[in-house]
């Protein structure tokens, strides 16, 4: 059982809920009766590694495309590898998947190194290769079907359609579905040998943002379900959503890594917590003394810059436990986007490496 | 009107002109090879001559006039043959549409006939059914004796004309033709299922995927070669059937037929494995795959029998697997000519060895 401290974005109260890891539990504020969700994150166990990379290296003639890069992921996390198209993310993954061989360096996975093993992991990881088309011809429920007769473990394919939410499109031929349903189905399709390890290459490129959330969501649920997802993107708000760890790729090489938070303040500007119109005296002098740094903002508005988002809950508790009032809080937060500004002197969306 | 914008874009079009192969092969290539083997094909109509061997039994003054007669109308190239040659294999051998043998007693029947007009003689005719141009030479000879009677009696019918087929049976065209279609047909389907298999596949990341799935290569290529022998047996199938229904044909089947099928697909197979590893594009291996099997298509004897094409386009013919896998398929099923029948199907097993392994080994998954 799991414990979860929150605040009420309407009223403020702080509430402590308790779940299963994996859960996501409806609760309702105590104090205005506010409904919303509390989702108890499985934890990742740190006694694991599934992958480890170690000095690869990729060369074309004259390019190279991956560069001397060593990272190793825990079983259970979410990583994902953010950089520009071109950066090296989709050699990287292809050459852990077996599907391109290295110049140089090693690749284990479950402690296997795949040059000389890799047949002994086929059957625990799934993969979406990037730009996927699966067969036009064929109906969602038979290309699960035909890809899950591979393996020697199998998925409940019902179960995979339910968890997709594909089971209104089981039956439709696999050209008739839109883009997002089809990159479902590609995640799908990665799941039905039940493996360990799930690679998604660029999985919501081309999709339209309902799309793009949609296969979100499924990505946020196979965490939960303690797999270890490896995902490729270039969308910098994917790797927030979703990720416990990222390694950003530029170049051909990883120029920083870390969870978000690591990196936002490591390489951003921190998070900002704005309260406004409150008791600015009682509030500086009550946060100044536990350490902050904050600063005021004129018309009785204050700043804090927090550099973990639990010290919000302190924050307030404090200023609770003070009784010092306030109007509103808000949050600005430094983003990924920053963070490869400040690493390479250009924004994500507009680099080609 | 900006000339400048028309200028940019007449630029852009004339790159990605000359940057695709595709739009490159099938906008200048293409039409420059029809041309080519079209008129290679046809450049002989205008002044078509038909070689006619004429054996003469009887070798009298009425005989070599009648020889003389042929030889001089301009379409007939007269070939004499000796009198111990055995006609309907000449004919057979040599792949020609007919020839004529003039019996023993010609000469002895028309001077006969100027006192009594009742007797005739017939010559023989022997001709191969399968050939597109016998019935054009059969209507000339008789032409040229209706002619020679009304000379010789002003009309009465004196020398007459008897026909055999030199295979035995009456055959026609569509029994040549049916073989061919089959022939074709399989071709066509292996090729391009071949072709989608490592283009299509490819691209959509298919064959990524199945790398990393516990199925090996050889496990992959057996499965879809099994595919590609249901469908030529289907294939061969339909097409039979209507040859038997509509065109009232009679079809042996046989195991040089089935091994001639079965060698077909693993060859044609073979070819697209190789035009897929070399042609990375699905819409230009597609027009690959056309360039390779259309050509062949018209010279491997598939719809018109080689002699109706110039002496080099039929040697060209024979390094073709195509023409081994008809003639092979004709012989099997059609004319029961097994020596034949046995020497093309090995010589399409050979084919279908050297490009399948050659298409296996060239076929790769892995990316470079």
């Amino acid at each position: 059982m799991l414990e979860k401290t929150v605040s009420c974005p309407n009223c403020h109260e702080i509430s402590t809920f308790y779940g299963e890891p994996g859960e996501v539990k409806k609760v309702t504020c105590p104090k205005c009766g506010t409904l919303g969700k509390v989702t108890f994150a499985r934890p990742i166990p740190t006694d694991g590694v599934a992958i480890e990379v170690s000095h690869l290296k990729k060369v074309y003639g004259d390019l190279t495309a991956v560069n001397d890069i060593s990272f190793s992921i825990k079983k259970g996390e979410v990583f994902a590898f953010l950089g520009p198209n071109g950066a090296g993310k989709t050699t990287t993954v292809e050459i852990i998947e077996s599907i391109r061989t290295a110049t140089a360096g090693t690749v284990k996975i479950f402690d296997k190194d795949i040059s000389t093993s890799f047949n002994d992991v086929k059957e625990n990881i799934g993969i979406l290769p990037q730009e996927f088309h699966s067969f036009e011809r064929l109906t969602v429920r038979e290309t699960l079907d035909y890809f899950s007769k591979f393996y020697k473990k199998r998925a409940d394919i019902d179960e995979i359609i339910k968890t997709m939410d594909l089971t209104s499109h089981k039956d439709m031929l696999y050209r008739n579905l839109s883009g997002g349903l089809k990159q479902r189905v590609g995640v799908a399709m990665a799941l039905v040998n039940d493996p360990e390890i799930i690679f998604l290459d660029e999985p919501t490129t081309g999709l339209d943002p309902k799309a793009r959330r949609e296969v979100w969501e499924v990505i946020a649920g196979l965490r939960n379900k303690g797999k270890t997802v490896f995902l490729t993107t270039h969308y910098m708000e994917e790797a927030e959503y979703l990720a416990d760890h990222i390694a950003i790729i530029y170049k051909g090489k990883i120029i920083a890594e870390g969870s978000l938070d690591e990196l936002i303040n490591k390489y951003g500007q921190g998070s900002i917590l704005h309260i406004k119109n409150c008791s600015t005296k009682d509030a500086l002098e009550i946060l100044r003394d536990r350490g902050f740094d904050v600063h005021t903002e004129g018309n009785g508005d204050i700043a804090v810059k927090i550099d973990y988002k639990e010290r919000v809950l302190e924050i307030l508790s404090l200023l609770r436990h003070d009784c010092v009032e306030y109007e509103s809080i808000s949050i600005r937060r430094s983003n990924l986007e920053e963070v490869f500004l400040t690493l390479t002197g250009a924004k994500l969306g507009e680099v080609e490496a | 009107m900006n000339p400048k914008i028309i200028a940019v874009d007449f630029v852009a079009s004339l790159k990605g002109w000359y940057r695709s192969r595709g739009i490159l092969f099938w906008s200048l290539l293409f039409p420059i090879m029809l041309i080519l083997i079209f008129g290679a094909i046809f450049s002989g109509v205008g002044d078509t001559k038909y070689t006619l061997p004429v054996q003469d039994l009887d070798d009298s003054t009425w005989s070599h006039t009648f020889v003389g007669t042929l030889s001089n109308i301009s379409v007939f190239n007269i070939e004499k043959l000796s009198v111990d040659e055995n006609v309907s294999a000449y004919v057979r051998d040599k792949s020609l549409a007919g020839a004529l043998v003039i019996p023993k007693g010609f000469g002895d029947t028309i001077a006969e006939s100027f006192i009594d007009k009742n007797v005739s003689i017939n010559v023989s005719f022997y001709y191969d059914p399968s050939s597109n141009s016998y019935s054009v030479l059969q209507g000339m000879i008789s032409n040229t004796l209706q002619e020679y009677n009304m000379r010789l009696s002003g009309g009465n019918h004196i020398i007459g004309i008897t026909q055999e087929s030199t295979i035995g049976k009456n055959f026609n065209y569509i029994d040549f033709f049916v073989p061919g279609m089959i022939g074709f047909t399989l071709m066509q389907t292996c090729i391009y299922g071949s072709i989608e298999r490592n283009t299509k596949y490819r691209k959509d990341g298919i064959l990524r995927k199945l790398l990393t799935m516990p199925i090996t290569r050889t496990e992959w290529i057996l499965a879809k070669m099994l595919f590609m022998l249901f469908l030529s047996f289907l294939s061969t199938v339909a097409i039979t059937i209507v040859g038997i229904l509509v065109w009232g044909m009679t079809v042996n089947v046989n195991l040089v037929m089935i091994v001639i099928i079965i060698a077909n697909s693993f060859l044609f197979s073979g070819i697209g494995m190789i035009i897929g590893r070399f042609v990375k594009e699905e819409e230009t291996a597609d027009m690959a795959g056309g360039a390779i099997s259309f050509p062949m298509m018209f010279l491997a004897g598939t719809f018109f029998p080689l002699e109706q094409m110039p002496v080099f386009l039929q040697s060209f013919a024979k390094i073709l697997p195509l023409y081994y896998v008809n003639e092979g398929l004709r012989n099997a099923m059609i004319y029961l000519d097994f020596d034949k029948a046995i020497f093309n199907m090995a010589i399409v097993l050979v084919f279908a060895i050297v490009f399948f392994v050659a298409g296996v080994l060239l076929t790769k998954w892995k990316e470079d």
